[in-house]
């Protein structure tokens, strides 16, 4: 132990004293590291964020939402919309208690002079506060529910500080679209940034400012009657969507999606998945490449430094003591950058979370992350030094010795 | 001379051959001879004599084509690498023309290492590398770098080294080689009180016939052969 604890104090020296090369060796393994740890510690901020929200809606609604879920772009993208006799329909299925129809688009809102581009919900508050306050837990922190009909409008919990210069009041005019409107309710926070920074109004207000046809819906929350099965009339609302849009010529009998919401927190965890493994890999070749980097410049030195070895070996080193010196030159090297590129990626989570004010999730660094990235960096450090430090060991006192003469 | 004489390093018909490309190099030609403890021996020869070859066998930094060499009655050739270098890092001192000092490390830590090999303490190492560097006249250079040092200092801090692990034989190739006169002088005169005074055997190669002075006993090498041993000067017995 204190031969090696030695070995170490040598290696130290060695790296220190050819530092330039070795910074350049260390910044390939910095920028590798940087990129795992920054990129897994948004996609677990992502996957937070998800499974928070969708924990919030709690486990007994079927969303009714336009597009296949399985591919997420045209589920948002495409502008399919659910006309007003599919819900009806669903309104006719049996066990379903509330259907509340929801539009959203980001809007530019004003407020004192100042413009900002928000996210804009409408929903019908008729039946909207129902859902939203005792199934979804929403509540208000200051005012009350908007009138029906009436240009009023609630605001997330952040919006009231953190999206305008200017404290957005009960009471205070904004302005969306040109349209003014009064603000008469702040909600407590939701638990998502998406809900906290966006603005809710009636639905048929929304699609007056946005020209969408009235009693017509981007995608539908459906609560149930108590002691119905979710997934039975997930069915039954399904089939009800299928026969409605059938009627209609024209029209694709599979645009739109009847999810529940465990089916939802699955769907999203395995598409979360395939981000996070893909980031893996590519950041797994940035690794590689640093790796290289560290082989690379071990060769270097074990060439440069063939009569050094030569005389640690005549003045009575081991092979294995070669060998560990310049495999804890490798490991260190690993090691460092590993340090680096964690900071880093840690920074940059952390400046992503605090100006995320247009961002809808956080960074999370676990402790796990970061050991991952250290014991992975010096790991990755070690093995591209083996094949060097191999060489190395093996070297004959004799040769070694011999080569610069 | 009636004592008993221990042989520290024995080459028993020695042969180096060489391979280059296609040529064969016969560096050494069967060579036998002893070091005896407290010897004090040079080896001389013009350069291509295969004099580094002999030192190397002598050293055990390498093992012959054909023949035997025995580190203390044990033949090299049966020991693995790593139990070589640990009884060569024990019985051996290497003291070389060029000094061979680690670059990155103080004159201390160049004291130091070759016990850290040998897995002495480190109050033990610190306390042996400080006394000799002292007893060498490098008191204050202690904490210096090779670099900072002058030839005749690095040269010292080579001695120091190869005596830390308090070897049994000092082997010292062209130690004067890169010093001036005097310097060189006085660093045959520090091997000569190391000899003297605490009995260390020292094998000395040169081509400095002055350098040569100091020593009871001379192998002259020639081709790969040894074919003067002033031991049996009168006689001038020729080998084979």
């Amino acid at each position: 132990m204190e031969q090696i604890k030695e070995y170490f104090k040598i290696a130290l020296r060695n790296l220190r004293t050819r530092s330039l090369r070795s910074w350049l060796t260390i910044l390939g393994i910095v920028i590798g590291v940087f990129l795992i740890i920054s990129l897994l510690s948004l996609s677990e901020g992502i996957k937070q964020t998800i499974t928070q929200q969708l924990r919030a809606l709690g486990g007994e609604v079927i969303f009714v939402m336009p597009g296949e879920i399985s591919d997420p772009v045209a589920m948002f993208m495409s502008g399919a919309q659910l006309e007003r006799e599919d819900i009806e329909g669903i309104e006719r299925v049996r066990g379903v208690d509330v259907v509340l129809t929801m539009s959203y688009q980001s809007l530019l809102v004003r407020h004192e002079d100042e413009g900002k581009t928000i996210f804009t919900s409408g929903l019908s508050w008729e039946k909207g506060t129902e859902i939203m306050e005792k199934f979804q837990g929403w509540s208000l922190k200051e005012g009350g529910w908007p009138v029906p009909g009436k240009r009023e409008v609630v605001i997330g919990s952040q919006v009231e500080n953190n999206v305008f210069e200017k404290k957005v009041e009960v009471g205070d005019e904004i302005i969306i679209k040109g349209k003014r409107f009064e603000v008469v309710g702040i909600l407590n926070s939701l638990g998502s940034k998406q809900d906290d920074t966006s603005i809710y109004l009636d639905l048929p207000l929304y699609q007056d400012l946005t020209g969408e046809k009235r009693g017509t819906a981007q995608m539908a929350m459906v609560k149930i009657k108590e002691g119905i099965p979710l997934d039975k009339t997930a069915e039954e609302i399904k089939k009800s969507l299928e026969k409605t849009r059938k009627r209609r010529v024209g029209f694709d009998a599979a645009d739109f999606s009847v999810i529940t919401s465990e089916k939802m927190e699955d769907i999203a965890g395995d598409i979360l998945a395939v981000i996070q493994f893909a980031i893996i890999g590519f950041a797994s070749i940035a690794i590689i490449v640093g790796g290289i980097g560290i082989m690379n410049t071990m060769f270097t030195s074990v060439r440069e430094r063939t009569r050094e070895i030569g005389i640690m070996k005549a003045i009575g080193a081991k092979n294995r003591a070669v060998l560990i010196i310049f495999l804890f030159e490798a490991g260190i090297i690993g090691l460092i950058g590993g340090i680096g590129g964690t900071a880093l990626g840690f920074i940059l989570a952390k400046v992503i979370e605090n100006c995320g004010q247009a961002h809808y999730f956080s960074a999370t660094v676990s402790p796990g992350l970061i050991v991952f990235g250290l014991s992975f960096s010096f790991l990755v450090g070690c093995l591209s030094g083996l094949i060097p430090a191999t060489k190395a060991a093996k070297l004959k006192p004799v040769e070694a010795l011999r080569r610069y003469e | 001379m009636i004592n008993i004489m221990e042989s520290i390093i024995k080459l028993e018909n020695v042969w180096k051959i060489y391979q280059l490309g296609k040529v064969e190099l016969t560096a050494l030609k069967g060579v036998s001879l002893d070091i005896y403890r407290g010897d004090f021996v040079t080896i001389m020869g013009p350069s291509g004599s295969g004099k580094s070859t002999l030192l190397n066998m002598i050293g055990c930094l390498d093992f012959p084509t054909k023949g035997k060499v025995f580190l203390k009655e044990r033949d090299i050739s049966q020991l693995s690498e790593d139990q070589l270098s640990q009884l060569r890092g024990k019985i051996i001192g290497f003291v070389f023309q060029e000094f061979n000092l680690m670059p990155n490390l103080t004159a201390i830590e160049n004291v130091t290492l070759p016990m850290i090999f040998q897995g002495v303490s480190e109050k033990e190492r610190k306390e042996r590398g400080k006394n000799l560097l002292v007893s060498l006249g490098l008191g204050k250079r202690i904490n210096h770098q090779p670099a900072e040092l002058s030839g005749g200092e690095r040269q010292r801090v080579a001695i120091a080294r190869a005596l830390a692990n308090n070897p049994e034989v000092v082997i010292a190739d062209e130690p004067t080689g890169n010093l001036d006169s005097h310097t060189g002088k006085k660093i045959m005169e520090v091997l000569k009180e190391f000899h003297q005074k605490e009995g260390k055997t020292m094998v000395v190669v040169t081509h400095d016939p002055n350098i040569a002075g100091y020593s009871e006993k001379l192998f002259n090498i020639k081709d790969g052969e040894i074919i003067q041993n002033h031991l049996q000067a009168q006689k001038y017995v020729w080998n084979k």
